[in-house]
């Protein structure tokens, strides 16, 4: 026994190392140490040993042991390391991506979102009215004459029905006022419609926002401040902002807003982006008149409106050249804004 | 409107003022600039040079090296290529430093290896009228070295935009009047001599409701011709082509003063002058020789035979004009009402110089005096003799009235930002009175200022937003129905963005060629679509009552570009009656999606698959993750492969595939499918849980089943039966195969093999087997009993 048990040792030392891989690995272990290995028959063999050497082979036993173990447990790291490096090697991670599809928000759903969190934070909430208007709402209630050249046919689409598709989303002004009573601070984005020629600069359906704000002393300095702020943080403070004075059939006075941008290679310049007004004393009226009642008392209460053209903003914000991009849903166009 | 600032400047002193400075000024004063336009030179560096040697070039056949005497002290050489001139002659000389029209700038340069410091001109190259080919020679009195600049008139052109509100500014005086308001500059007095005025004799008024004003004056005599240069010069100064003296004369007059005049030939006139309504269907032909029916409406000029001369206030007719053989003219002036003008402006589709400003609103009181002037400029330029008073017949309307300035009012709007003396004297400066009871006379030209709030408005225009502060206040609001719509509108869109979809924004209005491919929520009976009246084009002659359409077509362009995947959405509003048209224009908002071609770009590590029926169903289960999506077929005409689409038990929308023939013609490769979901429901659906559920605190337990099922057999039937079941422990189950052998070997051709796996639950302990088993079997018995499947 003496001699037997170092001989098994070697051998199973020069076997571990000899293993290539865990399954050779592991027949050595069971080969040696499962239940018929040898080192554990071996081990059986302890009680025919005699007496005064049972101390002496034990601890022959169990350095045997003790050492096939950790040689097992060191390949057996080693193997795993071997193969863990293998599983990495060859792994090219400058190769492309694996496809996905992207998608993104239409430039107007971003220039529409951007501009309304804008006004959310100046506390307007968000109005809607229909598309198919009635005269009243989109003309003779915002003080539009019957025979203003506005109202017909050739610059409006009208239905057999005598209602019309708004040519403004002012008409949700009315609409609004009708329903709510003071104060009413609205914005109302929405489709509007004028019978143009489509081309690069004309759509026949575009994109407008509403503002209205109707209170007890709404005054110029309200609209000033109020339009001055949204622009500013939507192109930037120190972008400069001019209000000319304009007409608009709905509002007195009014005034058209330009503000002064800077297109690359090119001088900064006056660019229109809105019009507004103090909202006129006859709106008021018209909406008495509709309400049955003097909710809207042009003595009491005084207020300011504005609009703009979306898809002119989406325009100037990305320096888009023509404006039926904006409808003609071209992946290559689109693909930029993702 | 065109405005000649040389013009203008003989109506008050523009000295010193900038074409920038002017530009502003007409800006804040509500008056657009659209356009401005030099005329003449510009340049101070372009200068009177007289050539002094001339040579040949040596390597240029055709370029002669000069000399010239530009007053320098020193002789200049330029290299020159005309050939018209003499040694000795004086020409324009452009210096180094020369702006030239279209933004070219000379400098000194090598001509064929010969030096060249400047430029001798062409009067076209200098922004002059184009003259003989070559050099402009210029009079030999023409001092040396004065800039040419000042030895032509120059002029600038200003394209002015003035809103609808302020017809008097429709002239050169009337621009005038407003810019020596603004300006604080005193405005020339008009030199118009004052005429008696004598009731008509030959004048009869029958429709004073559309013409209260009508004025005319005889003059005999007359010799129609040229004009004078003054007067052509002034015409073409703002782009109006001269044509003869008297009709420039009315056209002088109405650019001058904003008062329309009308010259007939007196020979073409029988008796006198009829102001009357057109008879219906009475015809008139235009001095354009275009032909109109009238209606009663419309307001005639004729005479006393009944024969139409002019349509007032719009447009002459073709056979009572001057001529050149015409020796006596009746001079209208007249005041026509606005809206008479636009209504028949309107009809006839006619516009003119003098429409426009009459259906906007002359000056009434303006009526006689470019009478006045237009007498006295005839007799100058065409000779002739008036006759001694001007027939008036109706009287000048008075439009305006005194208007109340309420201070409390004009202080709350402005915001305290100007003095009641600053507003009463901007009041003041644009020609209003105050009265003694303290209300304001307004002039009889600003018919437009007609209640205190118009007073306000110009008292602001003038006074300048500059000049008001900013104030930052406001009420505080609710959130509204439509904020709540909207935020969950943005979190689908977004969704749909991140799952790879691109959102479109198609128009609204669409063809009756693109209705094919309408998948409205609800099929549409006859009388369920919207027309609008006079469409564009057939492009855009619907409302939609659906998106799937313009979906299509935005894929069939992208298709058109090769792109290979089609993965689009749109949300908005859909237009349409309902029963027929019994329920009229309803307007919804639904969300539409389309899917087809390639499900992802091809990679080096993935191969590109074609999308199919359940990759756009995947899209609206993701939208709302935690509510099963199932597809009902129902057949919807002019389309495959339909379903109604079901979030739980409730319907939100249909699917459908294009028919293979409709995907053919728009040269789709692969199947398109389509979805319109409705957008009030799936908002709803995103209303998220109210509370958590607790997970689960022991294992669960599945077991699997495979059925052999009819081939047509649809797994939403068996889905039912298990719906039904009523099973407490059956916790959920899916489907995980399904097979299909067509050849027939290892299934029956008409049979296919349905994999499904039943997961089983009871949420307070552990299940035993057992316990799981006679669950399972209760399934497996009712799939048995219900639709007689058997199980593999």
């Amino acid at each position: 026994m003496k001699e037997q048990i170092p001989a098994i040792q070697t051998e199973a030392l020069a076997r571990i190392a000899g293993a290539n891989d865990e399954r050779s690995l592991e027949e050595v272990r069971v080969g040696v140490l499962g239940k018929k290995g040898t080192l554990t028959l071996a081990a059986a063999g302890m009680k025919d040993v005699p007496k005064e050497d049972k101390a002496a082979v034990g601890q022959l036993l169990n350095a045997a042991r003790t050492a096939i173990t950790s040689a097992l447990e060191e390949k057996q790291a080693a193997l795993q390391d071997t193969a863990d490096q293998a599983a990495l090697a060859g792994i090219d991670a400058t190769l492309p991506a694996r496809a996905v599809a992207t998608g993104a928000l239409h430039p107007l759903t971003q220039i529409r979102d951007e501009a309304i969190g804008i006004l959310r934070r100046m506390g307007f909430a968000l109005a809607d009215g229909p598309e198919i208007e009635d005269e009243f709402h989109c003309f003779d209630a915002l003080n539009t004459p019957a025979d203003h050249p506005a109202r017909n046919e050739k610059d409006t689409f009208y239905f057999d029905s005598g209602k019309l598709l708004r040519t403004h989303t002012s008409s949700v002004q009315i609409r609004t006022m009708e329903t709510a009573k003071p104060p009413v601070r609205i914005i109302a984005p929405g489709s509007a419609y004028r019978r143009d020629e489509i081309d690069a600069t004309h759509l026949s359906v575009f994109n407008q926002l509403e503002g209205l704000y109707v209170a007890t002393d709404v005054s110029l300095p309200d609209l000033k401040g109020t339009l001055e702020y949204f622009l500013h943080e939507l192109f930037g403070p120190q972008t400069e902002v001019r209000f000319r004075p304009h007409f608009f059939p709905f509002t007195e006075p009014s005034f058209e807003i330009d503000v002064k941008l800077t297109v690359k290679g090119q001088a900064p310049r006056w660019i229109e982006v809105a019009g507004c007004g103090m909202v006129d004393p006859a709106v008021f009226e018209s909406v008495n008149a509709s309400r049955k009642d003097n909710a809207f008392d042009p003595d009491q209460v005084t207020g300011f409106a504005f609009g703009m053209g979306l898809d002119r903003l989406a325009m100037i914000r990305w320096g888009i050249k023509d404006i039926r991009l904006l409808i003609e849903n071209d992946v290559r166009f689109l693909r930029q804004f993702a | 409107m065109n405005v000649s600032l040389n013009w203008l400047s003989t109506h008050l002193d523009l000295g010193g003022k900038s074409i920038k400075e002017i530009d502003d000024l007409l800006t804040f004063a509500g008056v657009e600039v659209e356009g401005i336009e030099t005329k003449g030179i510009v340049s101070e560096k372009i200068v009177v040079a007289q050539i002094k040697e001339a040579v040949q070039h040596p390597n240029a056949d055709k370029l002669k090296v000069t000399q010239v005497d530009a007053g320098e002290g020193q002789l200049r050489q330029i290299v020159c290529g005309a050939k018209n001139y003499q040694v000795g002659d004086k020409v324009p000389c452009c210096l180094p430093g020369a702006e030239l029209p279209g933004g070219f700038t000379i400098g000194e340069t090598k001509m064929r290896g010969v030096e060249s410091k400047g430029m001798l001109a062409a009067a076209v190259e200098i922004g002059l009228p184009a003259g003989e080919d070559g050099l402009l020679i210029l009079p030999e009195d023409f001092p040396i070295g004065k800039p040419v600049k000042e030895l032509f008139e120059s002029d600038v052109l200003l394209e002015l935009e003035v809103t609808p509100n302020r017809p008097d500014l429709l002239s050169h005086f009337g621009m005038a009047r407003e810019l020596a308001t603004l300006l604080k500059t005193p405005l020339q007095p008009l030199d118009i001599p004052t005429r008696s005025t004598t009731p008509a004799a030959d004048i009869t008024l029958e429709a004073p409701d559309a013409c209260p004003l009508y004025t005319a004056v005889k003059i005999t005599g007359v010799t129609v011709k040229e004009s004078p240069a003054w007067l052509q010069q002034r015409l073409e100064s703002i782009g109006l082509r001269p044509i003869n003296n008297i009709v420039d004369v009315t056209n002088f007059v109405l650019h001058e003063l904003g008062q329309p005049l009308h010259a007939f030939d007196l020979a073409k006139l029988s008796g006198g002058i009829v102001v009357r309504h057109a008879k219906d269907g009475e015809t008139f032909t235009a001095l354009d020789e275009s032909e109109h029916a009238l209606t009663p409406d419309d307001l005639l000029i004729s005479d006393n035979s009944g024969a139409a001369l002019a349509m007032g206030g719009v447009m002459g007719g073709l056979h009572s004009g001057v001529t050149e053989t015409t020796t006596d003219i009746l001079l209208e002036s007249a005041y026509f009402t606005p809206q008479g003008i636009r209504r028949t402006s309107r009809r006839t589709a006619l516009t003119s110089d003098s429409s426009y400003r009459f259906e906007r609103g002359v000056d009434p009181q303006g009526v006689l005096p470019a009478s006045a002037l237009a007498v006295k400029l005839i007799l100058e330029t065409a000779g002739g003799s008036a006759e001694e008073s001007t027939q008036v017949a109706g009287e000048a309307p008075g439009l305006t009235k005194p208007v109340a300035l309420d201070t409390a009012k004009l202080d709350q709007l402005m915001g305290g930002s100007i003095s009641l003396t600053d507003a009463e004297e901007i009041l003041t400066r644009l020609g209003l009175e105050k009265l003694a009871d303290g209300t304001w006379n307004v002039p009889s030209f600003r018919d437009d200022l007609q209640r205190h709030i118009d007073l306000v408005e110009e008292i602001a225009r003038v006074h300048g937003l500059d000049n008001v502060p900013s104030r930052f206040l406001g009420a505080f609001v609710p959130a509204s129905p439509v904020d709540l719509a909207y935020d969950a509108d943005m979190i689908l869109r977004r969704r749909l963005a991140a799952l790879g979809l691109y959102e479109c924004q198609t128009i609204k209005l669409i063809s009756d060629a693109e209705m094919v491919d309408a998948l409205p929520l609800r099929p549409l009976v006859d009388g369920d679509v919207i027309r609008v009246k006079l469409p564009l084009s057939e492009d855009h002659a619907v409302m939609r009552p659906s998106i799937v359409p313009g979906l299509v077509t935005s894929a069939a362009r992208n298709v058109r570009q090769q792109a290979k995947s089609l993965r689009f959405f749109e949300m908005g509003r859909v237009f349409r009656n309902a029963g027929g048209g019994k329920a009229k224009d309803q307007e919804s908002e639904t969300l539409a999606l389309l899917v087809g071609g390639a499900t992802a770009p091809a990679a080096w590590n993935q191969k590109e698959r074609q999308a199919d029926l359940y990759d756009l169903k995947a899209v609206i289960q993701a939208i709302v993750p935690n509510i099963p999506i199932r597809f009902l077929p129902r057949e919807r005409d002019g389309f495959a492969l339909g379903c109604d689409i079901k979030a739980g038990d409730q319907n939100i929308g249909v699917f459908a595939r294009l028919k293979p023939a409709r995907e053919r013609e728009l040269d789709f490769t692969s199947p398109v499918f389509a979805a319109e979901l409705d957008l009030t429901k799936l908002r709803k659906l995103l209303a998220g849980i109210d509370h958590v559920e607790d997970l689960p605190q022991f294992p669960g337990s599945s077991r699997d089943a495979a059925m052999e099922v009819p081939a047509t057999l649809p797994n939403a039937d068996i889905e039912n039966v298990l719906l039904k079941l009523g099973e407490p422990l059956l916790e959920s189950f899916e489907c995980f195969d399904v097979f299909a052998d067509p050849s027939g070997e290892k299934l029956a051709a008409d049979r296919k093999s349905v994999a499904y796996r039943f997961h089983y639950r009871e949420p307070s302990r552990t299940l035993k087997a057992e316990e799981v088993d006679a669950a399972h079997q209760k399934a497996l018995d009712a799939l048995t009993q219900k639709l007689g499947v058997k199980f593999r």
